[in-house]
C-alpha cells in the first residue's frame, strides 16, 4: 500500500515536470516586465520620463509582463492538462483534451453557483478570481491538479470502454471527455460548498497571526508557504498587505493601513531614516529564502541525483534556482520536490517562518512589489542604502540559510530515499505498470493486436498508427512487408494499401482496436510475443492458407439501400459465426432487393424471405432478408423472380414490407453472403456504413489451388 | 452406403439456419458424400443453397444418404442431428 502510494506520488511528481519547465521563462518575463512597469518603482527612481507610460521601454516591459503573467494566471489550467498527460497511460492527447474541457466545466459550475448565491461581492476578499474569464473561486494550482488527477483516473479506467453498437461512435477514448464533463460539473458544484469554509478558516487564521507578535511573523511565513500549492495564500496574505490586519501607522501625517501600503508610503517620504518593520515584516524574509535558501535546496537535490541523470536534472534545477534568485519566482523549484517529498516542503515552510521572524527581529526592512528576488532587492534594499534597510545583514543571514537548506535537504533526501528529480527509478516503474497492463489485457485485445502488428510487418515496420471513424490508418516503412492475409484474419472488413499507407477497415469499433494496439505496442510485448504467435499454428493456418496466385476477383454490389456491416455484426449467432458463409449484414432502409450482379436465380425459398444466386459455376450468393423471417411464412414478401431466371445487375428480385418485418421479425438485419467459400477463396468487405443499391459491397478473391 | 429416412418435425423445416448447421455437422466427414433427398430432388449437405431449395417442411419425409469411408459414423451423426434439430 505504502509503496503503491509512493509510486503514484512519484508519477504525479513527474507529471509536473512538463508544466514546470515552462515556468522559468515565464518567471523572467513577468519578473523583469512587472518590476520595470511598476509606477511606484519608476516614480521612486524618477524614471517616469525615461521609462514611464508612453515610452518605448515601458511598451516592451509591458508586453513582457503580460506574456509572462498570462502563464502564471493560467497555471491551474496548465497543471490540469500537464498532470492529465503525465498520469494517463495511453492516448494522452485525449486525456489532455478532457482535462481542458473539465477544467472549464468545473469553474463554470463554481461560477454559476456564485452567481446563484448572490455574486462574488458576498464572498471573502481574495477568495475569488477570474479563471479564463470565468468568475470563480481562487483555487490555485490545486484546482488544476484535482482536474488533472480526476480526468486521468477516468481516462485510465474508461478509455477502452465498449459501448453498444449504436453508440459505438462515442465509445473508446471518445467516452472520456464526455464522462469527464459530467463528473466535473458535479465537482464544481461540490467545490463551491467545500472550498468556502476552507477559505474562511484560513482568513480566521490571519487574526491569530496578527495577535501573536514575532511568533505571528513566524506563523505568517510558514502558513503562507504551506498554502501556496492550494492557492489559498492569497486569501491569507492579502489582508496583511492591504488592510489594517497588517498594521496601521502614521506616515508623513496620514494614517496608512496594510503592510505594503505602509512601506510604500515610507518609501515616498524623504524624512524617513529607517523603514519600519511594520511595513516589511511580511516581506523581507522572502529575500532570504528565494535568493539563498531555495538555491541551497536545489544544490542539495542536484548533489543527490543519480550520476547518470545529473546532467539532465542539473539543467532543470539550475534554471529553477536562477529564476528564484533573480525574479523571486519559486514555483519551478518548490514544485520539483513538493509533490514527491511533502515532508521536505513542510520543513521548508518552517524554515520560511524562521526567515521572516529573524528579519523582523534583526530589523531588516526591505519591501517588495512583486517577489523576493534580486530585482526587488536592488530596487528596495540596495538602492535605498543600508542605513534605511539594513540589507547588508541579509547576506550573512542568507548564507546561514543556504547552508541549513543544503545540509538538511541532503541529509533527509538520502536518509528517507526521497524521489527528488534525478532519483526516480524511472525505467523500472514504467516496466512495472506495462507488465500489469499486459496481463490485464492479454485476453481481450492482445491476440488481435499481435496479429495486426505482424500483418503490418512487425513493430519495427510501423511508422504511425491512427484511425478515422471506421479505419485503422497506418504508415509503414516497407509496404512489401504488409501481409494482408494476416490483417484480414484480425476481423478486418477490408484492406486498402497504397505503398506505405495502409488502411484496415474494421467498422466503428476501430477506436477500441486502435487503443488496444497502441497499448500493445507501448507495452513492448510486440517483440516478446512473436514466438507465441508462431506457436499458434492453428490460428496461422487459417489466416495464411497455402495457395497460389490470385486468379480473379468477383465484385458484387449491395442488394439493398441501407447500413452495411461485417457479417459478424449480424444479431443472429449462426450468421455471425459464418455458419452459412461469409459476407455482409445490411440493415435495409427500403423494402427492395435488387440483383447485386449478373447471375442465375438458383433458389427462391418457398417463404420468399431468402434468394439464392449463382454467379458462376460453384459460386453462390445468399440474400436473406431479416432474421427469423422464415417464421413469417411468406407474409410481407413478394418474390419477383423464380428459380432458373437469369437476372442482370440492378433487376428487382424481391419486394418486402419493411414496416411489417420490423414489427414481426426479430431483426431487419439482412445477411448477404457467399455460401460456397472454398479454401482458395478470400472475402473482402468493401464498404461499411451507408450503401446504395448496386454500390460495391463484397469482393471475392479466387486464388489458384 | 448408409441410408435412413426421417420425418421432419420442426414446423419451419430446413431453412437457412438449420441448413448451415447441417453443413457444419457434416464437416468432420469431409471424405464422405452426404446428401438429403426429398422426392426426386436431392442436395449434398455442403450445398447450402440446394439444400434450402429442396423446400423441406414439417411433415415431409427426407432420405439421408452417406457414402464413403466414414459412412457408418456419418450416418449416425446425421441421424442424431436430424432428431435433435429437425
Amino acid at each position: 500500500m505504502r509503496e503503491k502510494f509512493f509510486g503514484v506520488l512519484q508519477r504525479v511528481g513527474r507529471s509536473f515536470m512538463l508544466p514546470i519547465a515552462i515556468l522559468p521563462v515565464a518567471g523572467l518575463l513577468l519578473g523583469l516586465g512587472s518590476s520595470f512597469t511598476s509606477e511606484t518603482t519608476l516614480a521612486t527612481y524618477h524614471l517616469l520620463d525615461l521609462m514611464g507610460p508612453g515610452t518605448v521601454p515601458y511598451f516592451i516591459f509591458s508586453v513582457l509582463s503580460k506574456c509572462g503573467g498570462v502563464i502564471f494566471d493560467n497555471l491551474p489550467l496548465i497543471f490540469a492538462i500537464g498532470v492529465a498527460i503525465g498520469m494517463a497511460r495511453q492516448e494522452k492527447e485525449v486525456a489532455a483534451l478532457a482535462a481542458a474541457v473539465s477544467f472549464l466545466v468545473m469553474h463554470a459550475g463554481i461560477s454559476a453557483m456564485i452567481g446563484l448565491t448572490g455574486g462574488a461581492d458576498k464572498l471573502l476578499e481574495g477568495s475569488t478570481a477570474m479563471v479564463l474569464g470565468i468568475q470563480s473561486l481562487q483555487m490555485g494550482a490545486f484546482g488544476g491538479i484535482i482536474v488533472g488527477l480526476g480526468v486521468a483516473a477516468i481516462h485510465n479506467r474508461f478509455h477502452q470502454i465498449q459501448l453498444p453498437q449504436v453508440l459505438s461512435f462515442f465509445g473508446g477514448s471518445r467516452f472520456v471527455p464526455i464522462l469527464s464533463t459530467l463528473v466535473f460539473a458535479l465537482v464544481g458544484i461540490l467545490m463551491f460548498f467545500v472550498w468556502q469554509p476552507i477559505q474562511g478558516a484560513i482568513n480566521a487564521l490571519g487574526m491569530l497571526v496578527y495577535s501573536s507578535g514575532y511568533f505571528g511573523t513566524f506563523l505568517f511565513g510558514m502558513i503562507k508557504r504551506l498554502l501556496i500549492p492550494f492557492g489559498l495564500h492569497h486569501v491569507f496574505y492579502l489582508p496583511f498587505w492591504q488592510t489594517a490586519l497588517g498594521g496601521t501607522m502614521e506616515v508623513a501625517g496620514t494614517m496608512v493601513s496594510g503592510a505594503q501600503n505602509i512601506f510604500f508610503a515610507q518609501l515616498a517620504d524623504p524624512t524617513v531614516t529607517h523603514f519600519s518593520t511594520a511595513g516589511t515584516w511580511c516581506f523581507t524574509g522572502e529575500f532570504v529564502l528565494y535568493i539563498f535558501g531555495f538555491p541551497g535546496a536545489a544544490l542539495a537535490m542536484y548533489r543527490c541525483a543519480r550520476p547518470e541523470r545529473k546532467k539532465q536534472v542539473g539543467g532543470l534545477l539550475l534554471s529553477a534556482a536562477l529564476t528564484s534568485i533573480l525574479t523571486g519566482i519559486t514555483e519551478p523549484l518548490e514544485f520539483s520536490f513538493l509533490f514527491v517529498a511533502p515532508a521536505l516542503f513542510i520543513i521548508s515552510s518552517v524554515f520560511a517562518g524562521l526567515a521572516y521572524m529573524l528579519c523582523h527581529l534583526l530589523n531588516i526592512t526591505v519591501g517588495l512589489t512583486f517577489s523576493g528576488g534580486l530585482i526587488d532587492l536592488a530596487l528596495f534594499g540596495i538602492l535605498q542604502g543600508n542605513g534605511k534597510t539594513g540589507w547588508l545583514l541579509l547576506i550573512p543571514l542568507g548564507a546561514a540559510f543556504f547552508a541549513v537548506y543544503y545540509f538538511t535537504f541532503s541529509f533527509l533526501i538520502r536518509r528517507f530515499q526521497f524521489k527528488t528529480p534525478g532519483r526516480e527509478e524511472g525505467d523500472q516503474e514504467t516496466k512495472l505498470y506495462t507488465k500489469a497492463d499486459y496481463h490485464a489485457r492479454k485476453e481481450e485485445g492482445e491476440g488481435v493486436s499481435a496479429a495486426i502488428v505482424r500483418g503490418l510487418g512487425g513493430a519495427a515496420n510501423l511508422a504511425d498508427v491512427d484511425c478515422c471513424a471506421t479505419r485503422l490508418r497506418c504508415t509503414v516503412h516497407d509496404g512489401d512487408k504488409v501481409d494482408q492475409q494476416i490483417l484480414k484474419s484480425t476481423g478486418a472488413a477490408g484492406i486498402i494499401q497504397k505503398g506505405q499507407g495502409v488502411q484496415v477497415v474494421y467498422g466503428p469499433q476501430v477506436n477500441l482496436i486502435k487503443a488496444n494496439l497502441e497499448a500493445y505496442l507501448r507495452s513492448g510485448a510486440a517483440e516478446a510475443e512473436q514466438p507465441i504467435i508462431q506457436g499458434e499454428t492453428e490460428h496461422r493456418e487459417e489466416a495464411e492458407p497455402e495457395h497460389g496466385e490470385l486468379l480473379r476477383t468477383l465484385v458484387i454490389g449491395s442488394p439493398f439501400r441501407g447500413e452495411a456491416a461485417p457479417i459478424t455484426a449480424c444479431p443472429d449467432e449462426a450468421f455471425a459465426q459464418k455458419m452459412m458463409g461469409d459476407g455482409a449484414a445490411v440493415i435495409p432502409w427500403e423494402g427492395v432487393v435488387t440483383a447485386p450482379c449478373d447471375a442465375a436465380v438458383s433458389m427462391v425459398f418457398d417463404t420468399q424471405h431468402a434468394i439464392g444466386l449463382e454467379l458462376e459455376e460453384g459460386v453462390e450468393l445468399l440474400i436473406h432478408v431479416g432474421i427469423n423471417t422464415v417464421a413469417l411464412k411468406g407474409q410481407g414478401f413478394k418474390a419477383l423472380v423464380q428459380e432458373g431466371d437469369r437476372v442482370k445487375k440492378g433487376d428487382k428480385l424481391l419486394e418486402f414490407d419493411l414496416d411489417y418485418i420490423r414489427e414481426h421479425a426479430s431483426s431487419t438485419s439482412s445477411p448477404v453472403l457467399f455460401t460456397t467459400m472454398e479454401d482458395n477463396q478470400r472475402l473482402r468487405l468493401l464498404k461499411t456504413g451507408h450503401v446504395k443499391p448496386g454500390e460495391d459491397l463484397l469482393a471475392l478473391d479466387i486464388y489458384g489451388e | 452406403m448408409k441410408q435412413f429416412s426421417y420425418v421432419i418435425q420442426d414446423p419451419l423445416g430446413i431453412h437457412a439456419r438449420p441448413a448451415g448447421a447441417l453443413g457444419k455437422a457434416a464437416k468432420p466427414f469431409a471424405g464422405t458424400v452426404i446428401s438429403v433427398a426429398k422426392g426426386d430432388k436431392s442436395a449434398k449437405v455442403t450445398q447450402l443453397m440446394k439444400l434450402m431449395g429442396l423446400g423441406v417442411k414439417a411433415g415431409d419425409t427426407v432420405t439421408v444418404t452417406a457414402e464413403g469411408p466414414d459412412e457408418q459414423a456419418a450416418a449416425a451423426a446425421m441421424e442424431q442431428f436430424f432428431k435433435e434439430n429437425l
